[in-house]
């Protein structure tokens, strides 16, 4: 078995909410190797969303340990975190959440810009990323003389632009028509296979077919697809592909 | 991309709010330069008026005053007892104990003549002293002299003889070496243009004919008014020969003391009548300064409202931005880079806000400074004023900004991003 590139382990997550507890993830655990791309499917409210947030390193769990390429997440400082996230994770938001006051092109190079690259690198970086994703015509726009679909691969070029081994995407095609989103899901297909591990939550079945695995999300809780429940004990998972 | 260009890309893009930003800084900037600066022209224009009278210490004749009041009606002023000095009062003077302290006397008569149906003022000095107190005069250009550059030989009283006077110059040395005595006459510049005089015409007073060797500059003062003349001439013409009517006398402080001095004049001339000019300009001094302090106080004031807005404005600029510093922290920036932006931002406007502020401010005194003081004072353009004013909003826009970058760390990105 190939050693896994995340390592989800046992994550709980409780909010309080007028003065009561409420468990949003009840112990989830999941493992993922390097190269797989994961949907995660789920009802709004069904932790999905949260749990991204915990594997972007932007939410800490209550209980339990993310383990991204042999690093546990939450033992880094708060800074070291953010150095994490620029290197390891490119993130895709919904709504693409691209800076408005800057062009296509200055988007893809934000997470260049704490970097130590000369600006001659980072703007050759930021160009073969636009030129990959088809929108290296359109660099010098502004997010509001872009398509939807535009928007989206602008998203995704700035989320790989560091090279990062992993992306995470939150309901990616929420906000596109089904013909975009299946260009864009086309996107994401392509960045899969040249290596990279995609996690990606969406509650579109559609786009699970562009994914080697689905798992879902219910009541805090991971299930596989077409399975009923997925154990989070460690000594009773199941293989299932690259999900352990 | 760097963080600055963020910056300024942000500023570019909320205009409106970085201008409302920019003008709680321009206020409370241009507040504390155009106080600043008034008070400063407020200062010289002061010492100038001081120095006007190059004499720091003034003796006149002691004269009773009283008041009367008819049926609610005051006629005040009336004097009575009425004293004189004479040239004896400068013997006196000279032989005290402190008279080294003494550098300049001056002993002056003022008399009222008509010409041409106008009243004018003669004032009769020993000229050369008097330039001596007040280094201000100068003669006019020779090209303000309308014709008669060279001037007519003229007799002097001295001998008898006539002497050609040298040809005008604007120089002041040379308006000290001017023969100003016997008939030998200085004018003032609006009372040569009221009579309608230049260097080398004549002048009849009393039957008397005087030439007219020099005129003034035009300088605010009284001098501007009157014809100066020899003091022996002007006791002549007016017929109060050994009369004086003002002694002044400069004084050098830093050989005796002014009070012991003071008092031997008193008690050599008990009839004389002594105003201390720089007593009475420490009095001044006094008034400014505390004037200064209230000046200083308001500019705080302002400075700290200006300070709020900008605080205010920021704040509520980076809770709209909320979504943004989400997106920034989850693509990897961190919290310190965050606040880097924030300060950028700030230090940027404030140093527009310390140029408009220090432009602003002196505008402001330019148009005050007429009104205020003497027209003839130019406002100053201090480089280091408009240096201090860049470091004073800079100052007060970081800590301004201080608040709100705080708060921007404080954001928290998944709230941010609505991932929940």
């Amino acid at each position: 078995m190939p050693k896994p590139l995340i390592i989800i382990d046992n994550i709980k997550k409780t909010y309080k909410s007028n003065g009561e507890d409420v468990n949003v993830l009840k112990g989830i655990s999941l493992n993922i190797c390097k190269g797989e791309s994961v949907a995660i499917m789920g009802q709004s409210g069904s932790g999905k969303s949260t749990l991204l947030s915990i594997l972007g390193g932007l939410n800490p769990p209550t209980t339990g340990r993310i383990i991204i390429d042999d690093i546990d997440l939450y033992n880094l400082s708060q800074e070291k975190r953010s150095d994490f996230r620029r290197e390891y994770l490119g993130f895709v938001f919904q709504q693409f959440q691209l800076i408005p006051y800057l062009t296509a092109l200055e988007n893809v190079m934000l997470p260049l810009t704490t970097t130590n690259y000369s600006a001659k690198i980072k703007l050759e970086k930021a160009e073969k990323v636009l030129e990959q994703v088809g929108l290296i015509e359109a660099r010098h726009r502004l997010p509001n003389q872009l398509a939807g679909g535009e928007q989206e691969r602008v998203a995704i070029a700035r989320a790989i632009v560091n090279e990062p081994p992993l992306i995470l995407a939150d309901e990616p095609t929420g906000s596109l028509d089904t013909k975009t989103g299946n260009s864009i899901m086309d996107l994401f297909q392509e960045l899969n296979e040249s290596g990279l591990t995609i996690l990606m939550v969406t509650h579109n079945p559609r786009n699970t077919s562009y994914m080697k695995q689905t798992v879902t999300m219910k009541d805090g809780l991971l299930r596989l697809e077409n399975e009923d429940f997925l154990p989070n004990e460690p000594d009773i998972k199941a293989m299932y592909g690259g999900i352990v | 991309m760097t963080l600055m260009q963020i910056a300024l890309k942000n500023i570019r893009r909320r205009i409106s709010k970085m201008t409302f930003i920019l003008l709680g800084l321009v206020i409370g900037i241009s507040t504390i330069v155009s106080v600043y600066s008034i008070l400063e022209i407020m200062k010289t224009d002061m010492t100038k008026h001081v120095s006007e009278y190059g004499a720091n210490t003034v003796l006149t004749a002691d004269t009773g005053e009283i008041a009367f009041t008819y049926g609610g009606i005051n006629i005040p002023e009336v004097l009575y007892d009425v004293k004189k000095m004479t040239m004896e009062d400068i013997s006196v003077i000279d032989q005290l104990p402190l008279r080294s302290m003494i550098r300049v006397i001056s002993p002056k008569i003022f008399g009222v003549l008509q010409i041409k149906e106008q009243n004018v003022i003669v004032s009769g000095s020993d000229l050369k002293s008097d330039f001596a107190l007040k280094p201000w005069f100068k003669l006019k250009n020779d090209s303000d002299i309308t014709n008669n550059s060279e001037i007519a030989p003229t007799e002097s009283t001295e001998d008898g003889e006539y002497v050609e006077a040298p040809k005008l110059d604007l120089t002041r040395m040379e308006l000290t070496s001017l023969p100003i005595f016997g008939s030998n006459i200085l004018l003032g510049a609006v009372i040569a243009q009221n009579l309608d005089l230049n260097t080398g015409d004549s002048l009849e007073l009393n039957g008397q004919v005087f030439s007219v060797v020099g005129i003034l500059q035009e300088n605010a003062t009284q001098e501007d008014y009157q014809i100066l003349m020899d003091i022996a001439a002007a006791q002549d013409l007016l017929g109060r020969p050994g009369e004086v009517n003002v002694i002044e006398l400069g004084l050098d402080y830093s050989l005796g003391s002014e009070d012991i001095l003071l008092a031997q004049i008193k008690t050599a001339l008990p009839e004389v009548k002594i105003t201390n000019l720089r007593k009475a300009s420490l009095g001044q001094d006094e008034m400014l300064s505390n004037l200064t302090r209230f000046g200083v106080s308001v500019s705080i004031l302002i400075l700290l409202i200006g300070m709020l807005v900008v605080a205010l404005t920021m704040s509520a600029a980076v809770r709209e931005r909320t979504r943004e510093i989400g997106i920034f922290r989850a693509i990897g920036f961190r919290k310190s880079h965050i606040v880097k932006i924030i300060l950028i931002e700030g230090f940027f406007i404030s140093v527009i806000g310390g140029i408009i502020g220090y432009i602003t401010g002196m505008a402001v005194t330019i148009i005050a400074v007429p009104l205020l003081v003497d027209n003839s004072l130019t406002v100053q353009w201090h480089p280091w004023l408009l240096l201090a004013a860049i470091a004073l909003s800079v100052i007060i826009g970081a800590l301004a900004s201080l608040y709100p970058a705080n708060l921007a760390t404080k954001l928290d990105p998944v709230i941010a991003l609505r991932f929940i």
